[in-house]
């Protein structure tokens, strides 16, 4: 199978390149992931990260033929050879297929992903109703992949003030949750014309999902809690 | 500006488009069932206070709305603050000469 992978390291290149290689699949191979492993079998100098080789923990999130997605459940058989991987676009390259996150995880500790709540903490646990815990479902599942972020035109013009739609999509989160009591906070943080509002509804963060949710969903529920909470 | 910023722009946005249709879609059924409208007929029609609103309507809608969007424009793609800030004057320039050159005429019409 024919692959054309990105080669940057900043220690010897000055411009990144494009590299062919040439791996026959083993009998067991599935996904694009496994594949990756035999390419570093002939050269252990490709880099790229992975962890749980399932998509539950986002470390191999890649341009995978135009599209983020992730190596590990992104099934052979669905390429289109030559497969070309890049690193996720608009994120900086530390080194081939590895980008740095540090401006990604940035955007997500500002919109404080955590449960607030200024309430004695009761003896057991803070209770939901069943309604208000389905008001979560398509928003804790996010693995912080960055797949949406780096498909996200908008997150490529201003990635330094926008937040993004995984940030935006955990910010909602924990505005949708009835256990927290920070939501004025949250909305008048995300107020701003580049957090929140230099989201242009292109929607490429839901279509490249590889978990299925819909970030851009998300974010049209902050503008609408938005105007609820000024009407 | 706080007006200009985050949720009230992005309304700001939204309401003036809305304006904007509503009052192309009256216009545009005006000049479908009904004979098109003489030179007089204008004149009249913008002399009439009514007509004057709904003209400053239209002319500021179009404005706020153009604003917000060409200021995203420059916020997505022009990244020196210099290039910005005199793109975003020469728009908001232009868009002022426009509302005020129709707020002339039509004092000219009225008086």
């Amino acid at each position: 199978m024919k692959l054309r992978i990105y080669r940057f390291d900043p220690d010897t290149d000055s411009r990144p390149r494009m590299q062919d290689f040439d791996v026959q699949p083993g009998p067991t191979d599935r996904m694009l992931l496994d594949l990756l492993m035999r390419v570093r079998q002939v050269d252990d100098s490709v880099s790229f990260r992975r962890s749980c080789r399932e998509g539950v923990c986002g470390s191999d999130a890649m341009n995978i033929n135009g599209r983020n997605g992730l190596a590990c459940i992104q099934p052979l058989a669905s390429l289109k050879e030559p497969v070309v991987l890049r690193p996720l676009p608009g994120f900086p390259v530390v080194r081939d297929l590895i980008v740095d996150m540090t401006q990604f995880f940035a955007h997500y500790h500002s919109v404080r992903p955590w449960l607030i709540n200024d309430q004695p903490p009761p003896e057991r646990e803070r209770l939901q109703s069943p309604a208000d815990r389905e008001a979560l479902d398509g928003l804790y599942e996010c693995i912080l992949c960055a797949c949406c972020s780096g498909f996200c035109p908008s997150y490529w013009w201003n990635p330094d003030k926008f937040v993004g739609p995984a940030g935006l999509l955990q910010a909602y989160r924990f505005i949708a949750d009835s256990r927290d009591t920070a939501t004025a906070e949250r909305l008048d943080f995300l107020d701003d014309v580049y957090r929140l509002y230099r989201c242009r509804t292109i929607m490429n963060c839901t279509e490249v999902c590889p978990k299925g949710l819909s970030p851009s969903h998300a974010i049209e529920r902050i503008r609408r809690t938005m105007v609820e909470r000024s009407s | 500006m706080r007006v200009f910023s985050g949720q009230r722009a992005w309304l700001l946005q939204r309401v003036s488009v809305l304006l904007v249709l509503v009052l192309l879609a009256v216009g545009g059924l005006r000049l479908l069932f009904w004979p098109a409208p003489s030179y007089e007929d204008w004149r009249s029609f913008a002399s009439s206070a009514h007509g004057a609103v709904l003209i400053v309507l239209f002319f500021g809608a179009v404005a706020l709305h153009a604003w917000v969007g060409a200021r995203d424009v420059v916020l997505d793609y022009l990244q020196h603050r210099a290039v910005r800030f005199a793109v975003l004057l020469l728009v908001a320039t232009m868009l002022v000469a426009v509302t005020l050159r129709v707020l002339f005429v039509l004092g000219g019409q009225i008086a």
